[in-house]
C-alpha cells in the first residue's frame, strides 16, 4: 500500500513540475491582470486628474452605473451579432465547410487545394492589425479596392463602413479567423477511418447522411472546444474593429472589448473600464461552462 | 469655486490680451522690445550664446549634468529640426548633459495615451510635449511639476503677454511653456464657391449662410466635389468639440458651463446645434467622417485640393496647403471667422496650443527646464510658428523676419483678438467624450436634434456625476 502511495506522490509530483511553466504564466498574465481588473473595478481610478493621484475605493458604484448605462445594452447586442455573425455562422459554418471540401479534395489528390489551403492560412497568420489594415483598404470610401473597382465600372461609390458597419466587420473577421477552425477541423476529419465511409456506402447512405451519421458526432467533442475558443476569441475581439470603424458610426460597431478599452484608455476611466472588462470575463466563463457541459454531454 | 471661476473669467482673457500685443509686435516690430534675445541674438542652433539667450548664466541651475530625456509627436516632420536645434543648444552650453530625443511619428492622442500610461507606472521622459488643454488635468494628478521657480528666474518670461501666462496658469501656479497658439477658421474654397455662383470673399451672414453655402455646391453637382465636412463623434477626436460642436454652440448663444461652473447639456442653444448637425449631414457633410481613422487627413487634403468646399479647423492647418503651393492656396483658400446665428460678431476659438511640461517624477528637472528654454527662444518660435502656423506665444518672435513676411501670420494674430476659449477644467475631456456620443447619434441618424440633446444631458450626468450638470 505504501508503495503505491508512494508512486502515487512521485508521479503527481510530476505532472505538477510539467504544468508548473504554464501556471506560473497563467497566473502571471492571466489570473494576476484579471485579479487587478477586479479590485480596479471597485475604484474610481484613472488616468488623469486627481482621480489618477488618490484613487479611492467606490464599492459597487462602477457596477451600478454600468447596468445604468444606455449604451451598454447596446454594446452587449453588438457583441452578440458580431459573435454569432463572424464566429458561429462565419468562422465555424464557414471553417468546417472549407474543412470538408479540402479534405475530399487532398484525399482526391487535387492539387488547386494545396493553394486553396495556402490562401486560407495566410489570412490567420497576418497579425490582426494587419487584417484590419487590408480590409480598411478595401471598405475605404476614397481609396478603396472596392469603390475603386465601381468607378471602373461607372458606378457611385458606396459607404460600406457606414451603411453595412457591422456586416463589413463580420466579414472582416470571418476571413481572417477562417482558417483556425478549418485547421481543427481537417485535423480531426483526417483521423476518422475511411472504412466507417465505405461501410456507410455499402449500407447505402448518401453523402449528406454519411456526414449527419458518423462524420458530425465525430467531430462533436472537438467542434464544441473549437466554439468554445473562437467564441471567447471573437468576444474579446477589439483590434479589427477599432482599425476598421472604431466602434462607429454611433455604437453601431462598439463590442464589450472596444468599450472597455474606449472607456480606460481613451476616456482614461481605468476603475469604470476595469468594470466593464470583469463583466466580460464574467460573461466568457459563463459561455465556457454551458460549452463544456454541452460538449460532455453528447460526447 | 470661486478659484474655479476667477480662472476662467482670466484665462477667457488669455488670448485677447495675448493677440492685443502679439497684433502690435507682428505689426509694428520696431514699436515693440524685443528684450535681450531678439531675432538676431540668441541663436541657440550656434551654440554660440547660452540658451535661452538673456542674461540668465549658464550656470545659473547650478550646472546640469546628466541625461536629459525628451518625448514629442511629431507625424507633420516640422518641429524635429528645432528639437534638435534646442538638445544641440543644451549639450554645447552643459558639457556634462545629454539631451535623449524621443520622437514619436503617431497622433497627438496616441502619444498622450501612452505617454499617460508611463507617467502612471512611475516612469516617462523629463520633459515631453502635449496640448495646453491637459494641463488642468495633468497637474490634478500630480504628473507635472509646476514652474514657477523656473520662469521666476528667466528673464524671457517677461516676453509673454499676461494674457499668455494665464493661459498656462492652474490653481495659481504656471505648469507648461506654449511656443504658437491655437486657432481656428472657417476655410472655403474660393473655386468651388464661384462655380457654385458664390463669391469669391464669401461671408456668411450667419450660421445658416455655411448651410446655404454648402447646400450652393452641393446643388451645382460639381463632379468629385464635397459640400462641407462637420466632424462628429468619436473619429473626430477633440475636432468633433473644438472644430464643430463648440464654436456651433457659442454660435447659437450657448455656453458650455453656466457661471456657476456646471456643465450645461440639453439647452435651446444644444437643440439648435443639433438641428444644424442633422441639416450638415443630410447630404452636406460626408457620413465616412464617422468611421474613418483621423478623417481630419482626409478633409484637410480635400480642402487643399479643391475636392471639399468648406471646413472649419485648425489655423495651423494652412500651413500644410501653403507649403504644399503657396500660390495656389492663397488663390484658392479662403478663411474667415465662425458666423452666429443673427449674424453677430463673428468669432474664433483660442487655446494655449501645444506646450512643454516637465514631469513630476523627473530625476533631472533642471535639465528638462534647460531644454524648454533652449526650445523657446525667440528664434525658434518665431521660425517655428512661420512653418506651422500659430501665432507666437512670445511677442519678441513676432518679429522674426520669417514669421512677419507672411501676411496668413498677421490675420491668424489679428485674429485672436476675436477668439473665445474653452474652459481650462479638468472634466472638459469628458465632456467632449459627450460631444461625440451626441453628434454621432444625431449624424448617423439615430436620434433626432431633441433626443439627442437629452441624451447629452446624461452622457454629462453620467461621466460627471448629476451635481456637476444642469439643463436650460
Amino acid at each position: 500500500m505504501a508503495v503505491v502511495r508512494r508512486g502515487r506522490l512521485a508521479r503527481n509530483r510530476l505532472y505538477l513540475a510539467g504544468l508548473s511553466p504554464a501556471a506560473f504564466l497563467l497566473a502571471l498574465f492571466f489570473v494576476g491582470p484579471a485579479l487587478w481588473a477586479l479590485g480596479s473595478s471597485f475604484t474610481n481610478r484613472a488616468l488623469v486628474g486627481i482621480d489618477a493621484a488618490n484613487p479611492r475605493f467606490v464599492g459597487l458604484d462602477n457596477y451600478v452605473r454600468l447596468f445604468g448605462d444606455p449604451d451598454f445594452g447596446r454594446v452587449i447586442l453588438n457583441s452578440v451579432i458580431f459573435v454569432i455573425g463572424s464566429a458561429i455562422i462565419g468562422q465555424f459554418v464557414l471553417g468546417l465547410g472549407l474543412a470538408l471540401l479540402l479534405d475530399y479534395a487532398q484525399r482526391r489528390g487535387f492539387l488547386a487545394s494545396n493553394f486553396v489551403y495556402a490562401a486560407v492560412l495566410l489570412a490567420w497568420v497576418n497579425p490582426t492589425i494587419i487584417a484590419g489594415f487590408l480590409w480598411v483598404a478595401m471598405f475605404d470610401f476614397y481609396n478603396g479596392s472596392l469603390n475603386t473597382g465601381l468607378h471602373v465600372l461607372g458606378v457611385q461609390p458606396i459607404n460600406w463602413l457606414g451603411q453595412g458597419p457591422m456586416l463589413a466587420v463580420i466579414i472582416a473577421n470571418t476571413w481572417r479567423g477562417a482558417a483556425f477552425t478549418m485547421l481543427i477541423f481537417l485535423g480531426a476529419l483526417r483521423t476518422i477511418p475511411t472504412d466507417i465511409y465505405e461501410a456507410a456506402r455499402v449500407d447505402g447512405a448518401n453523402a449528406y447522411r454519411r456526414f449527419w451519421d458518423h462524420t458530425l458526432p465525430i467531430l462533436r467533442p472537438i467542434a464544441a472546444l473549437t466554439l468554445l475558443s473562437i467564441t471567447m476569441a471573437t468576444f474579446g475581439t477589439f483590434i479589427l474593429i477599432q482599425t476598421l470603424t472604431n466602434g462607429g458610426p454611433a455604437f453601431q460597431t462598439e463590442v464589450i472589448a472596444l468599450y472597455a478599452f474606449h472607456e480606460a484608455f481613451q476616456n482614461h476611466a481605468v476603475g469604470y473600464g476595469s468594470t466593464i472588462s470583469v463583466v466580460m470575463l464574467a460573461l466568457n466563463l459563463g459561455f465556457a461552462i454551458v460549452f463544456l457541459r454541452w460538449s460532455r454531454a453528447r460526447a | 469655486m470661486d478659484e474655479v471661476v476667477r480662472q476662467i473669467i482670466t484665462r477667457r482673457r488669455f488670448l485677447q490680451l495675448a493677440a492685443a500685443s502679439a497684433v502690435v509686435a507682428a505689426c509694428s516690430p520696431s514699436a515693440v522690445s524685443t528684450g535681450s534675445s531678439g531675432p538676431g541674438g540668441s541663436t541657440a542652433a550656434g551654440g554660440s550664446a547660452p540658451a535661452g539667450g538673456s542674461g540668465v548664466p549658464p550656470s545659473s541651475g547650478g550646472g546640469v549634468t546628466g541625461t536629459i530625456n525628451v518625448s514629442y509627436p511629431d507625424e507633420a516632420g516640422l518641429k524635429p529640426k528645432y528639437v534638435e536645434q534646442a538638445a544641440a543648444a543644451v549639450k554645447a552650453q552643459f558639457s556634462g548633459a545629454d539631451v535623449k530625443i524621443d520622437l514619436q511619428k503617431v497622433g497627438d492622442d496616441d502619444f498622450y495615451t501612452k505617454l499617460l500610461l508611463a507617467l502612471d507606472s512611475g516612469t516617462g521622459p523629463d520633459v515631453f510635449h502635449v496640448g495646453g488643454s491637459s494641463i488642468g488635468e495633468l497637474a490634478d494628478a500630480s504628473y507635472i511639476e509646476p514652474l514657477d521657480d523656473y520662469v521666476s528666474q528667466w528673464a524671457d518670461w517677461s516676453q509673454y503677454p499676461d494674457a499668455v501666462k494665464s493661459g498656462v496658469t492652474y490653481k495659481g501656479s504656471v505648469w507648461a511653456i506654449p511656443y504658437g497658439l491655437d486657432m481656428r477658421w472657417l476655410y472655403y474654397r474660393k473655386d468651388d464657391l464661384q462655380k457654385a455662383g458664390l463669391a469669391a470673399d464669401w461671408q456668411p451672414a450667419n450660421v445658416q449662410g455655411i448651410l446655404d453655402a454648402a447646400n450652393a455646391v452641393k446643388n451645382a453637382k460639381e463632379s468629385n466635389v464635397l459640400p462641407y465636412a462637420l466632424y462628429a463623434g468619436p473619429a473626430g477626436s477633440s475636432g468633433t468639440a473644438d472644430h464643430a460642436f463648440v464654436p456651433l454652440l457659442w454660435a447659437y448663444g450657448g455656453e458650455l458651463q453656466d457661471s456657476s461652473g456646471k456643465w450645461i447639456g440639453d439647452s435651446p442653444a444644444t437643440k439648435k446645434v443639433m438641428a444644424y448637425y442633422q441639416k450638415a449631414y443630410d447630404g452636406l457633410s460626408p457620413k465616412e467622417i464617422l468611421t474613418s481613422t483621423k478623417p481630419w487627413t482626409a478633409m484637410r487634403e480635400k480642402l487643399g485640393n479643391g475636392q471639399l468646399a468648406l471646413l472649419f479647423e485648425g489655423g495651423w492647418v494652412y500651413g500644410g496647403w501653403a507649403s504644399a503651393d503657396k500660390a495656389a492656396t492663397e488663390k484658392n483658400v479662403g478663411y474667415v471667422l465662425h458666423p452666429t446665428e443673427t449674424g453677430g460678431p463673428s468669432f474664433t476659438i483660442g487655446g494655449p496650443g501645444t506646450c512643454w511640461y516637465i514631469s513630476s517624477r523627473s530625476a533631472n528637472k533642471q535639465g528638462a527646464w534647460e531644454f524648454i528654454k533652449a526650445f523657446n527662444t525667440a528664434d525658434i518660435v518665431g521660425k517655428l510658428n512661420a512653418e506651422d502656423p500659430h501665432p507666437v506665444a512670445r511677442k519678441d518672435a513676432a518679429d522674426v523676419a520669417e514669421f512677419k513676411a507672411s501676411k496668413y501670420n498677421v490675420d491668424a494674430t489679428a485674429a485672436l483678438e476675436k477668439a473665445k476659449f474653452v474652459p481650462p477644467d479638468p472634466g472638459y475631456s469628458k465632456v467632449i467624450e459627450a460631444i461625440q456620443k451626441a453628434t454621432a447619434r444625431v449624424a448617423a441618424g439615430e436620434l433626432g436634434p431633441d433626443d439627442a440633446a437629452k441624451r447629452y444631458t446624461d452622457d454629462l450626468t453620467q461621466a460627471l456625476g448629476a451635481d456637476k450638470v444642469v439643463s436650460q
